[in-house]
């Protein structure tokens, strides 16, 4: 009883200065809350109706945006099944080669994404390009590791089986491993996809393409309306492209030919 | 001949249809996505002088930049939005839990009512949250921490519930049995269950959230995202190197306390 309460006191002890001190921080200000009532319904008001017309101009960057998340998925989940491959121990015999990558993945993903963007951004320059790497290059922290586990999962036997036929490495790849994993591969690249939209729209603000900038432009240029139009469009995307990884998902596992 | 065999045909058509197909149509969206974004190979070649020479400016790191305070302030600052983000977010979420799950929910409508609120939370990038309560109460880091704290809930409520959901209905029914309240039941029965795993979902959005706070200072939701993007954006690398690698080293050593903590808080057996 007096352990419990005890423990009860520290935690309450080390929690509660770490809350005061973050809301001074963070400025907690309740009555900005209060004011902000009359500023969101005079902000709604403002944003209806959204301008419909300036839909045919948000149709190439909400496309862009799409791209870049795709692209960017795309690459990153290839390199990370080569690093997956590298990574499992069930793959090959060289352990400084498999800690190595290990290593390597982990620090990527410690790695904020935004340090990467940003750094992508003073390489390559503004537009679309440093977006990809930057979004390619954060789903490999993740996709690497989850691909590797996937890859260490996998029954050994058919693996086995190969090996004593003689099949080469490639060969042991192609018809004892994918068919076991790719289900699984399949399923983590849609879900990072999903992220990786929404980090994509996010981009745009940083100046590495896509609809985030319309945004953040309207709203700058106090042109509500139009920014209505921009949060629709997103929406939409995002909505869209959340039912389009779904399918291929439901379409991919389902597809026994891979297996 | 083969072609025709009527078994053949169906072979390769079921290829052509399941395999082939879709495959072509992948790589044809990939390529031509990657065509409209302009990306060239001459851009990586050129990259790699550029990086080369980025390296060059920014070694050494200018440590200057800390003598006004300011940054440092800001960095901190970072880690309090995500802090205090998380923990009203976590609350938030576990009340939405409670309230959304289906065996503890007070009546069904509330319980989806609730689960559809949080779907629609998911649905919506922060980005349109940051923006629009920067234009509601102003910028700066109060700002951003409701956007933590708002996507936090989103999740966490999801999780929550499903945890909820999942647990066993044993020591639940007896307690009821008993004439418990409901406070009670959920104190004694519900909380022990589901505590390790609120615990450590809470932690693991924690690190989530210090990363996503980096991004919302370039936006104007405070901390330290916007004093980097200016320093890189000025070409002040030096400058950008510093913050980096302190930015950086707070991350990581507050990524270590939160690991500590769930370790220990998930041994803990005061807590089951």
């Amino acid at each position: 009883m007096m352990k419990r309460y005890k423990n009860l006191l520290l935690f309450s002890g080390i929690l509660s200065p770490l809350i005061v001190g973050s809301s001074l921080l963070c400025r907690v200000d309740l009555m900005a809350l209060v004011r902000g009532i009359p500023r969101a319904t005079e902000l709604i008001i403002r944003m209806f109706p959204p301008a419909w017309g300036t839909f045919p101009d948000l149709v190439r960057p909400a496309l862009e945006t799409v791209q870049i998340a795709f692209v960017g998925t795309a690459i990153g989940a290839f390199v990370s099944f080569l690093i997956g491959l590298m990574a499992a121990h069930n793959i090959h015999s060289r352990r400084l080669l498999r800690q190595t990558t290990r290593t390597l993945l982990s620090a990527e993903r410690a790695l904020p994404d935004l340090i990467v963007v940003l750094f992508f951004v003073a390489i390559v320059g503004l537009g679309p390009f440093p977006g990809v790497m930057a979004l390619a290059l954060g789903s490999i922290g993740m996709l690497g590791k989850l691909f590797a586990d996937s890859i260490e999962e996998v029954d050994p036997k058919p693996l086995e089986s190969m090996a004593a036929i003689g099949a080469t490495k490639v060969q042991m790849i192609r018809y004892a491993l994918l068919p076991q994993v790719i289900p699984a591969l399949i399923a983590h690249t849609l879900y990072r996809f999903e992220v990786n939209i929404r980090m994509s729209v996010f981009l745009g603000v940083v100046g590495a393409g896509g609809i985030g900038y319309n945004l953040v432009t309207a709203l700058r240029l106090l042109k509500y309306q139009e920014a209505m139009a921009v949060i629709i469009t997103i929406l939409i995307l995002v909505t869209l492209c959340e039912k389009l990884s779904e399918i291929s998902r439901k379409a991919i596992i389902g597809n026994e030919l891979l297996k | 001949m083969a072609m025709n065999h009527p078994i053949e045909t169906k072979i390769y058509k079921r290829w052509f249809e399941s395999y082939l197909f879709p495959s072509s149509l992948f790589m044809l969206a990939l390529i031509g996505s990657m065509i409209q974004l302009n990306m060239s190979p001459k851009l990586f070649w050129e990259g790699i002088p550029h990086f080369f020479s980025l390296v060059s400016e920014m070694i050494p790191p200018n440590w200057e930049v800390f003598s006004k305070g300011k940054i440092l302030w800001s960095i901190l600052e970072t880690l309090a939005m995500a802090f205090l983000g998380t923990l009203i977010g976590c609350t938030g979420a576990l009340l939405c839990g409670l309230l959304g799950a289906n065996n503890l929910t007070p009546s069904k409508l509330i319980g989806e009512t609730v689960k559809r609120a949080l779907a629609a939370e998911r649905s919506v990038p922060p980005l349109i949250y940051v923006l629009l309560l920067i234009v509601v109460i102003g910028l700066g880091p109060f700002a951003g921490m409701i956007v933590i704290a708002l996507g936090t809930t989103g999740m966490l409520g999801k999780l929550f519930a499903e945890a909820i959901e999942n647990v066993d209905p044993k020591p639940l029914e007896s307690l009821e049995s008993t004439g418990a309240t409901k406070l009670q039941i959920i104190r004694y029965a519900l909380l022990p269950q589901v505590i390790p795993s609120f615990i450590a979902n809470t932690l693991y959005r924690f690190d989530i959230n210090l990363r996503f706070a980096l991004f919302l200072g370039v936006v104007g939701g405070g901390g330290i995202g916007v004093d980097l993007q200016m320093a890189m954006s000025l070409f002040r690398y030096a400058d950008a190197l510093a913050i980096t690698m302190v930015t950086l080293a707070v991350i990581w050593s507050a990524e270590r306390i939160s690991d500590y903590f769930r370790k220990r808080v998930i041994g803990q057996e005061v807590l089951q």
